[in-house]
């Protein structure tokens, strides 16, 4: 057991994983980066995950692609049903606004329409999330719009252990799976067990057990939700805060077993207002388990509006554990 | 090629020609769930092509008018027919269909229902070829419409960038859907491949001796070097976009058929008629036979959905 940032344990999986698996190619814009034969100036990605690899692994095996999602995801795509595993990295995941015929045609596609028949070990790691000034274009979280999509898997670390060991069953799934890394997570610190072990893509987690609301929360709103229940906690609030690691296919079980204890639902999330990933939540859980509910379930996402660049505009924006504390506070009292 | 292999690639040419036609028939019988896109008047450009490549190593894609290149790559007839129909026994059992034909154990990688799509994919199989050090190439077949799709010419980008082992064959059929080319074309086709650095060629995909040389130069080059090669057919497309297309779009023209050329080259080096005639009679018949066993088979592509999802699929 040690602390590791998420920068850290993602980059440590990938060096495990290209270690172990001689087909694994990664590629995408900038994961070199850098020209030094030793890889001490290799940029890794404008985050510093796959930092090292080429130095270590060869060119062959970790490319600088041309800015060009559509064709370079194709590639992997093409790449992983004839025998190679590609993680494919795409800069931002506002991104996939350019290679979306080739994810939702393509990618997500293939291997219903060989009846199966074709294996696609595709990963696709993305980064999400607003709050450092990025605007419109580079802040979205568009999980919950990927997993819309039938034939993805996608995933939301939010700590070291779950994007280590998430992304270490992505690269074992036969399915292309889809990790969403928040940006503004990367140097956030956690313990890791020895070795990276694996986590299962479909099951959540129990982040703090409680009795009073069940609080589901994603990506860096888990964090939020953690603060928020220290504060509720210090009103005498017990949450219970689920963080489904797995977007699709969603660990319902685990959030109708709290429900059932709480009765209460609040679910936070960065992605899409409307038809986003906390609606999903909200309309399984009208539809099966119903008769948990004491209160009408409650979402807190970002308003419907692109991601604005203002400091105070974005703050204002985005949820917070301020807002998670009275929608709690709110939903028990009435 | 010598008589026998021109005479076998005659075979090839017309029993595609006479599937085609054949699916047609069923098409017009309410047989085919959806609108099929006939690839007559391309036979001779995808063969030429086809029969260079080395089944267990090398990997194509099509587009969505790619019926003609699943049987060039040797894909069963029935299996194919019986996807076309959405049959049992089909290569997906139903669930891809007419579009989205897969069979990459013959080398047929996947065709492909969005204009251009499929040719990133080849590059993927090319990249996978050079990783693997298999010796195969890729060959992406598509049509001028994908020409001018970004995925496209991002790839031809890709393909030199990375240095590929990738064919591109546009077949070049003077219409997208029903607009003509010329009218939506800046540029040259063969001028945008050289203008990324492809060794390119353009050719009359009608014209039999033309076409092999084209083919050969143009496999050869990828094998040999390991580098993308660039090749655009023109051909005339022989029937509507889609089957049922009355082509109100289309007035006049010429219609060049490569399999009326194919036989003049062939009677030219004094190879009987009646042999040839026996040849398009033998193919004619097999491709009855191979739809009209789709035709008997059931529709269970309800069963192949629910086992698809009971697999744990989505």
């Amino acid at each position: 057991m040690q602390m590791m940032t998420i920068r850290d344990a993602l980059n440590a999986a990938m060096f495990d994983l290209m270690a172990a698996h001689d087909t694994m190619v990664v590629m995408g814009e900038d994961i070199v980066g850098g020209t030094s034969p030793d890889g001490a100036d290799e940029l890794g990605g404008p985050f510093g995950v796959t930092r090292g690899l080429a130095a270590k692994f060869g060119r062959e095996r970790v490319i600088d692609t041309p800015i060009s999602e559509a064709a370079f995801l194709g590639m992997a795509t093409g790449a992983a049903m004839t025998g190679l595993k590609p993680v494919v990295e795409i800069m931002f995941c506002d991104f996939l606004g350019v290679c979306f015929d080739q994810l939702m045609n393509q990618t997500a596609k293939l291997r219903f329409l060989s009846a199966g028949r074709v294996k696609l070990p595709l990963v696709i790691r993305t980064t999400m999330g607003a709050g450092d000034g990025s605007g419109a274009t580079h802040s979205q979280s568009l999980h919950g719009l990927a997993a819309s999509i039938p034939g993805l898997i996608v995933a939301a670390p939010a700590t070291a252990a779950d994007a280590a060991g998430l992304l270490k069953s992505a690269c074992a799934s036969d399915a292309p799976v889809m990790l969403f890394e928040h940006k503004g997570l990367y140097g956030l610190e956690g313990a890791v067990m020895d070795g990276l072990p694996a986590v299962k893509l479909g099951e959540g987690r129990v982040a703090l057990p409680g009795r009073d609301i069940t609080i589901v929360a994603t990506s860096a709103m888990l964090h939020q939700a953690l603060v928020a229940s220290d504060q509720l906690a210090d009103a005498g609030i017990k949450a219970e805060v689920i963080d489904p690691r797995t977007i699709q296919p969603l660990d319902s079980g685990l959030i109708l077993e709290s429900l059932k204890k709480t009765g209460h639902l609040l679910v936070v999330d960065e992605g899409a207002a409307f038809a986003g990933f906390a609606d999903a939540v909200l309309s399984f859980v009208a539809r099966e388990g119903f008769g948990a509910l004491k209160a009408a379930p409650k979402a807190l996402t970002p308003l419907h509006t692109p991601v604005p660049y203002g400091r105070a505009a974005e703050a204002a924006w985005l949820p917070n554990a301020d807002n998670i504390v009275t929608a709690a506070r709110a939903m028990l009292a009435g | 090629m010598d008589d026998t292999e021109l005479i076998d690639f005659f075979e090839k040419a017309h029993f595609i020609r006479a599937f085609e036609e054949r699916v047609a028939v069923a098409a017009d019988a309410g047989a085919v769930p959806g609108l099929v896109h006939l690839n007559s008047g391309a036979e001779l450009a995808e063969l030429a092509v086809i029969s260079l490549l080395e089944c267990g190593c090398d990997q194509v894609t099509g587009s969505h008018r790619s019926h003609g290149l699943a049987l060039a790559c040797g894909v069963d007839p029935v299996a194919l027919a019986s996807e076309i129909l959405g049959r049992h026994g089909g290569l997906s059992d139903g669930l891809g269909g007419t579009q989205h034909l897969m069979a990459p154990d013959t080398g047929f990688l996947t065709s492909n229902g969005i204009v251009g799509g499929q040719v990133p994919l080849a590059a993927g199989a090319a990249l996978s070829a050079k990783t693997l050090k298999t010796g195969g190439i890729a060959v992406t077949f598509m049509g001028d419409g994908a020409a001018n799709q970004g995925a496209v010419m991002e790839t031809l980008n890709l393909a030199a960038a990375l240095n590929l082992p990738l064919l591109f064959v546009v077949i070049n059929n003077g219409f997208g859907q029903s607009t003509s080319a010329a009218a939506v074309t800046g540029g040259s086709l063969i001028g945008r491949a050289r203008a990324f650095g492809l060794a390119a060629d353009q050719v009359d995909g009608t014209d039999p001796a033309a076409m092999f040389k084209a083919a050969d130069r143009m496999v050869g080059w990828v094998r040999k070097t390991g580098s993308p090669a660039f090749i655009e057919a023109k051909v005339s497309r022989l029937v509507g976009h889609y089957h049922g297309d009355k082509e109100p779009y289309r007035v006049g023209g010429e219609r060049q058929d490569p399999l009326v050329r194919l036989r003049d080259m062939l009677v030219k080096k004094e190879i009987e008629e009646a042999v040839l005639d026996t040849v398009v009679a033998a193919a004619r018949a097999r491709a009855e036979e191979a739809v009209a066993s789709a035709e008997a088979a059931g529709d269970q592509s309800d069963h192949a959905l629910r086992a698809w999802q009971a697999a744990g699929g989505a």
